[in-house]
Order: C-alpha cells, then structure tokens, then sequence
C-alpha cells in the first residue's frame, strides 16, 4: 500500500570543537510497510541521528533518504516541513506535547496545518482519542496527564493525518512496563493497517514486540534481526 | 489557529504576561497623556475661534503666534482707513483689539488683559460669553478704569466685584463683573475698555489687533486678498488662516513631546522583545516538536509575532485607560493654574496609541521570531 522508505549510504559526522564524531557511517536499508522496525544499540549508538535523518528532521553529510521517487535529503526545508506533516507521524521520548493546548487541540494541531476544517478536525482528533481509551482526557492540559496518557496523545497526534511512515524515539523510555505495552501495543496495530513503523528502544522487552530488529554499534548496523517469537 | 495558540501561550505565564503589558500600558499612558495636552489646546482653539471670532482679522505684518503676546504695534489710524473704506470692501465693523500680557513665574500670577472698544459686544467674540456676576464693560466705560475678569482669574486671585486689581504699580482698576465663555478663553482674560488699557500702559495709538466683521462672511478668503494688496503693510487672515498658523504652533510642541515620549515606547519595546526572546528560548523543545509534527519555518515566526503584537495591544488597552485617567488629573490642574482644559483623549489620539503599540509589538517579535523560525529540530528536540 504506502511506498518504502529507503536509505542508502547514510552518514553523519557532527563537526565538535573537540574534532569531528561520526554519529553514523554507510547505513543502508530499506524499511518493510506493515511491519514494526526497532532499531537497538547502546546509549550513543546513533540511533537517534538515524532516526533524525530518516524523518527530515536532520540532513545527512552523505547518501540519500527516499520514500517511493521522492529523495528526502534534497528537498527543501519546507519541502520536508510539508511530507513530514502529510506523509510522516512522530512520537519522541518526552515533552512531546504542545504545553499549553489540551489533548484534543493537540491530536487536532497537525490536521489544522494541513488545513483540515475544524469541524472535522474536532471530530477526528476525538475519535482517535477514544481509540486509546483517551475519550474522556480530552480536555485536559498535558501537565494534568500521566505519561502514558500523554505518550497515548502523542501516537493518536501521530496518526491525525493518516501518515504512511510512523517515527517513534524511545516512546516508552519513561513508561512503566504496563504503560509501556499499551503504547508500543498502539505502534503494532498501526502496522497492521499497512504503515511503515520504525521504533527506536534500547527496552531489550520490546523485542518480542517487534517484526525486525537493526542493532546498532558506534555509529554502524551490526546486524538485522527477525525475533522469532512474533506471531503475527 | 495561529492567534488562539499565542494567547494561549500568554495565558500560561500570566504573571510574566501582566508584569510586560504594565510596562506597555505605561509607555503608551504617558505617551497618551503627552499627546492629549495639544489635542486639548486644538479643542479650545476650534471652538473659541471657530464658533464665532471675527471674520478677518488683521495683524501688522504677517501673523503668527509671537503676535498674541508682542508689544501693540499696529497703528491706529489703519482702523480708520479701514472703516472709511469698509463699504468698497464689504467690511461692516472694525474693532481695534489690544492685548497685554502681564507675566509672572506661575501661571496663576499672569495676567492677559484685553483692551476691548466699549461699543462692542463681547457675545461676537466670544462663544457663550456670560456674565455671572456683577455688570458687563457698557457705552459708559470708555476711559473708566474698570474691568470684567474670567472666573478662573476671580477664583485663583480671590477676588470679586467691588475688588481692585493692579495692572501695573500706577494703575488699578476696579472690577465691576466676572465673566466667562464656553470654550474657556475669557474664564482666564480680563477684559478692559480699551482706552483704560491704552492710557494706562502708555501706547495711545496702537494695539495688537483689528477684527473685521463682514457683509458676506463666506467670501472671507476673497476679501482678505483684496485687503492684502490695499495695505500691504497688514496682515489679513481668515478663522481658517488663524487656526492653521495656531495648530502649527501646536504640531511642534507635539513632535517634542512625541519626542519625549519615544523614550518610554523604546523601554517600553525592549521589555517586550526581551519577555517574548526568553519565552522562546523556553519553548525550544516545544518548537522543535512543532516543526517536526510539519509546521514550516513561517509558522513559528508568525506565532512568536503574534504572541509579541498580542502583549503590546493588551498593554495599550490598559494604556488607554491610564492615559484618560492622567488626563483628568492634568485637567484638573490646568483648570485650577490656567482655566483650560488643555488635555483631551480624541479618537484619532487613541487609534494613534494603538497604532503605535502594534508597531512596537511587530518590531520587538522580529528579533526573536526570526531566531525561534531558524532553531534546528534536531537540535531542538534534544532539549529536555
Ligand atoms: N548535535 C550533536 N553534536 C555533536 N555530537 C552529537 C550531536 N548529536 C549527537 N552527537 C553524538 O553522536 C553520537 C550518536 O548520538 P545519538 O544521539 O544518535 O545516540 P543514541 O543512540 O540516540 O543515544 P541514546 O541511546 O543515548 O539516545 C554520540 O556520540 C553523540 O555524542
Ligand atoms: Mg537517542
């Protein structure tokens, strides 16, 4: 259903006072739709510089991102602005929600950028929330929220404008395990429906979770892993 | 979505948000307050000169403001030039005016005495002229040394009917009314046959000014042509030409106190441009979030404008409002000092504060618009 996202000869050094550090080098993969993709490795691994570059948040010092024909890495800063708004979803760690709009204006925000009617803003943002059992925080600020409600928020805002691939940074990282299992539960089903999803953890739990597994080492893919206990 | 986002913003940190649209409210207040002073003195003129004053009136040599207060110097004999040759010009009445100031260090010890022929009506000069005590200057007067004073001029002197007042260490006169006129120009004046005045200050044969009625008023600017080449040692000016010279006098006075008041719309700016840097740099994160979820560079700039532009207009609200206070306090001391109400809040006074607080919220957002537009997600998002 939605075109693959691809990487081929990524890399990235970030120039330090201290010198240069090569947060990653010569990764190339293509990322399967309809399935969970975790990408593991120890803290300062490049994980999240891999994340960041395959989402356009960040530009590579060498090689290409594309999803189908476009290539992610050369557009321009709105470019990337607007495939992330239509085509992209994200849930990063923490303090991912809007501090001062409640959880119904913040599923609703990234639809009002693509210039959704509120009305069907509103009734969108609120059947999203009512699919993580959120129907009834609808109005309440993130600071009212616990974290997993709020880390629920977050997957149902990722989700508002029906994007093909989905970006998660350690969602989980400061979730208990019960908490943890909904949000991660929430990434699954959104495979299911035929959205590419990559999930960044180093929650070793998670593994059983997910359809592949990229391990990570200084800035290097170590290997692909197909956990064999996913059953799906 | 933009505009609710930013006043959401603002209402998250109400304290901060209060504390920096006090500090606008009071900049663009005294910026109000300076400006009220000339839109008052404009009212007074346009109601006093406007409502009735003399069809034309004659200066000697090209008139200007210096002319209310300078030393009579137009020769008598033009008044009678002129009234023998009225008829040919259409003037019906010529009525030599002479003023005389009589200054001290406070306004309440100044004194402007005006020189006036007995056989005038003081209700043709000024607007809502009214006698509230004692008797108006009549035919009997003519060399009298008697005087009708404004009300302000009574209440600041403490003095009545039946009391003296010194004009100069020679001469005294007594005072037979107290008088007053809508606009307020005669509650400060006292009035004076003009022959009294003459004697009293030396000058027989000239005074300040000549007031001609005419048969056609509205052919005012026509007549006053005619005159200019007829004498052209005097100046002729129409109530329009009289009120224009005037609001220029008026207009310096208000790029100097516009000048004074810059200081305060400067500070004013900064505390804004600073509020809105600091909250941007605290909500790095959260911008970094906004972008990532698909908001262009333009959106982060148009939000942080907003947010600034929103806390100035809210600051000139309450601007307003301290502004309209301060003019009551300082009409209320220029009534007790000078008799005029010299402040006044206009319309096009207030539009101007709020046109101005707008400015000031554009141009303290740029800077920290264009810095919360250029932070890198990346970066951003590794914020906690
Ligand atoms: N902006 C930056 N400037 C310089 N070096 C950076 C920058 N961002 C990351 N690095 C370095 O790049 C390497 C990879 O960082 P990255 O954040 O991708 O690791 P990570 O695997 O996500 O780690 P963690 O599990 O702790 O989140 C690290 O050595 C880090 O110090
Ligand atoms: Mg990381």
């Amino acid at each position: 259903m939605s075109e693959r996202l691809e990487a081929r000869q990524l890399r990235k050094v970030y120039r330090d006072p201290g010198g240069e550090v090569v947060a990653l080098a010569d990764f190339s993969y293509t990322f399967p739709a309809g399935a969970v993709t975790a990408i593991m490795g120890p803290s300062g691994s490049g994980k999240t510089t891999l994340l960041n570059l395959l989402a356009g948040l960040d530009t590579p010092s060498a090689g290409a991102v594309r999803l189908g024909d476009a290539t992610v890495s050369t557009l321009s800063e709105r470019e990337r602005a607007e495939l992330r708004l239509r085509r992209f979803g994200f849930v990063f760690q923490s303090y991912n929600l809007i501090a001062v709009q409640n959880a119904l204006q913040n599923v609703a925000f990234p639809m009002g950028l693509a210039g959704v009617g509120s009305a069907q803003r509103k009734q969108k943002a609120l059947e999203l929330l009512g699919r993580f059992g959120l129907e009834t925080r609808a109005s309440h600020l993130p600071h009212k929220l616990s974290g997993g409600e709020r880390q629920r928020v977050s997957v149902a805002r990722a989700l508002a404008n029906d994007p093909d691939v989905l970006f998660a940074d350690e969602p989980t990282g400061n979730l208990d395990s019960k908490s943890g299992r909904v949000v991660v539960a929430a990434l699954r089903q959104a495979a299911t429906e035929g959205r590419t999803v990559i999930l960044v953890t180093h929650d070793l739990r998670l593994v059983d979770e997910v359809d592949r597994v990229l391990e990570l080492a200084d800035g290097l893919l170590q290997r692909e892993r197909v956990p064999a206990t996913v059953s799906s | 979505m933009i505009w609710s986002l930013a006043l959401q913003s603002l209402r998250l940190r109400p304290l901060r948000t209060f504390l920096t649209a006090l500090g606008i409210a009071v900049a663009v207040g005294s910026t109000v307050i300076f400006l009220s002073l000339g839109e008052g003195l404009r009212q007074v003129f346009a109601q006093e000169i406007g409502g009735i004053g003399p069809d034309i009136q004659v200066s000697y040599g090209p008139f200007d403001t210096t002319a209310l207060t300078a030393v009579p110097a137009l020769p008598l004999r033009f008044a009678r030039e002129l009234a023998a040759d009225g008829a040919r010009y259409g003037v019906v009445r010529v009525t030599p005016i002479m003023l005389y100031a009589r200054g001290g260090f406070s306004p309440g010890s100044s004194f402007l005495f005006q020189g006036l022929p007995p056989t005038v009506d003081v209700k043709d000069i000024y607007f809502d002229y009214e006698v509230v005590q004692g008797r108006g200057l009549g035919q009997g007067d003519a060399a009298a040394r008697v005087a009708v004073v404004g009300e302000q001029v009574a209440e600041r002197n403490s003095v009545g009917v039946g009391d003296t007042l010194r004009l100069n260490p020679e001469n005294s006169l007594e005072i037979v009314g107290v008088a007053r006129s809508g606009g307020g120009l005669v509650d400060n004046a006292v009035l004076v046959p003009l022959g009294s005045l003459q004697r009293a200050i030396g000058i027989r044969d000239r005074v300040s000014f000549l007031a001609l009625d005419l048969a056609e008023p509205a052919r005012a600017a026509e007549v006053a042509e005619t005159l200019s080449e007829a004498f052209p040692k005097l100046g002729f000016q129409t109530q329009e030409q009289v009120l224009r010279v005037l609001e220029r006098g008026v207009r310096v006075s208000d790029v100097v106190r516009l000048g004074i008041s810059a200081i305060a719309l400067i500070v004013g700016a900064i505390a804004v441009a600073n509020t809105v840097l600091m909250s941007v740099f605290e909500r790095t994160r959260e911008f970094g979030v906004i972008r990532a979820v698909g908001a262009k560079p333009r959106f982060l700039f148009g939000l942080v404008l907003s947010e600034s532009v929103l806390l100035s207009l809210v600051g000139a609200a309450f601007g307003v409002v301290i502004g309209r206070l301060g003019i009551v306090a300082v009409n209320r001391i220029a009534q007790d000092l000078i008799g005029l109400p010299v402040a006044a809040l206009t319309l096009r006074l207030g539009l101007f504060a709020v046109a101005i607080a707008f400015l000031m919220g554009v141009l303290s957002g740029l800077l920290p618009a264009a810095r919360a537009a250029r932070i890198p997600i990346a970066v951003a998002m590794s914020r906690e």
